[in-house]
């Protein structure tokens, strides 16, 4: 068993890459729900944007639930599954949200591979591992650690967290966000940037839906703002990131911060500050604003469905502005035609190929 | 070469696709052969079959979360990278590994 951040880190991922398209049904139901039938929606009972709320709060249940399956299938593979339900609704009955759900699914995960490592059994009894014993007695104990002992403090620390979160006004939302902001924009889609993401989403499954626009905005700005230095400035950039402004654009709106890549690869001294401190102030003034996404991906698209969307786009209009002033004034003129796609020299040195 | 792989990220909507793009496309530059698989939130698509299997020389996985069949590479030469590097230097990567394989 390997207990390495980036083994834990993928695991994590995985669970969120389950729960992402739960979080979207949810979000997507509710947020049209509202817009139909207005903040009180909840209390027209039998008109058809009440039903549709009823859809999104049924989605919603399921987010802790799957993300904990996700992350026990990762690293227990099936038999995780079943047990990893149980532990993320526990979490969820309990009070204990996303954090509650993230340490029953990797006790659950990790006790299983114990288990079916440690566990000698006759032949005749193993086709009972995965499908009875596995599951029936990891459940039952995390179940019972969860319920029991781990599950207070735990949604005593989410409950803290989520005081907090609501608590914050004006100038504390702003570093927030800012903080958000700057780290999705800090290494597009790298690990900073994963990150901000994780602690984003983790807390839409507790319904905290502010940090998620300061995320979409923080991946949106750079690439809008590299782009628009590039279209202010086009003679201090080769004839291949002119062409790759082009593609930046459409990218940067569709909150992908991938189509910074050319820029920052061949300048990250200039690219990834400009990015950061751009991405830093949209997600600040965002978060400060009140404005709230109930769906986690789809850039432009789900600004109308957002509280308080025209915030948003000022915010990210002036993010985008920040960016693409400060890449343009420190960005040197060229000298002559320098074409060489710079390709960036990361860890490859401790690769590792395994036969296997 | 003959390469094969799979990449899949987090989201499973964009960075996989892109991942297997820069991949191909530095692959085929270097006169290698490539067939690459992606499993993104849409489903597997253009799945390795066994013969794809049988035939290549290394299998890189491209991945920021658990990869689906990975018993399929049983024996073969894998190698297991974060989709930033991928993304990032397709080149190099490619360069390191053949460097690798020679010894």
């Amino acid at each position: 068993m390997k207990f390495k951040w980036s083994v834990i880190k993928q695991h994590l991922m995985t669970g969120i890459s389950y729960m992402i398209p739960v979080v979207v049904v949810g979000g997507l139901c509710m947020a049209l729900a509202k817009i139909f039938g207005g903040p009180m929606v909840g209390d027209q009972v039998n008109t058809i944007p009440w039903m549709i709320n009823e859809i999104g709060k049924a989605a919603m249940m399921f987010v802790v639930p799957v993300l904990a399956a996700g992350i026990a299938y990762s690293v227990a593979d099936r038999p995780g599954i079943a047990p990893g339900l149980v532990m993320g609704f526990i979490a969820t009955n309990i009070k204990a949200g996303f954090i509650g759900g993230l340490v029953g699914a990797l006790l659950v995960g990790y006790l299983i591979v114990f288990l079916r490592t440690r566990l000698k059994v006759p032949n005749s009894f193993r086709g009972l591992m995965p499908i009875m014993v596995l599951p029936l007695l990891s459940s039952f104990i995390v179940g019972l650690m969860m319920i029991g002992f781990l599950g207070e403090p735990i949604a005593y620390l989410q409950q803290g967290i989520l005081e907090w979160m609501k608590s914050m006004q004006g100038g504390s939302k702003f570093i927030l966000g800012a903080i958000i902001g700057a780290m999705m924009g800090f290494d597009m889609g790298g690990p900073v940037n994963k990150t901000a993401g994780l602690f984003a989403k983790g807390l839409m499954a507790d319904k905290i839906f502010g940090p998620a626009s300061a995320m979409i905005i923080g991946g949106m700005v750079p690439a809008l703002g590299v782009a628009l230095s590039v279209f202010v400035a086009k003679k201090k950039y080769t004839r291949a990131e002119n062409e790759a402004a082009k593609a930046a654009l459409p990218l940067g709106l569709c909150y992908i911060t991938e189509g910074v890549l050319p820029f920052a690869a061949s300048d990250p001294f200039r690219v990834i500050p400009a990015c950061s401190i751009g991405a830093g102030v949209a997600g600040g003034l965002t978060l400060m604003w009140g404005t709230a996404s109930q769906v986690p991906h789809g850039g432009i698209f789900v600004v109308p469905l957002m509280d308080h969307p025209l915030m948003f786009l000022l915010a990210l209009l002036i993010g985008t502005i920040v960016t693409a002033t400060i890449l343009t004034l420190i960005k040197p003129n060229l000298k002559g035609e320098e074409e060489a796609e710079a390709e960036a020299e990361i860890g490859l040195n401790d690769l590792d190929i395994k036969i296997g | 070469m003959n390469i094969i792989g799979v990449t899949a990220c987090t989201a499973g909507i964009a960075h996989t696709y892109i991942a297997k793009e820069k991949l191909v496309k530095a692959a085929l530059e270097m006169g290698h052969t490539v067939k690459i698989e992606t499993q993104g939130t849409i489903g597997t698509e253009d799945e390795l079959t066994r013969q794809d299997v049988e035939k290549a020389d290394i299998v890189i996985i491209a991945a920021d979360i658990k990869v689906g069949g990975k018993e399929r590479f049983t024996g073969k030469k894998v190698i297991e990278v974060p989709m930033q590097m991928v993304i990032k230097s397709p080149k190099a990567l490619l360069q390191k590994i053949e460097e690798k394989l020679k010894g």
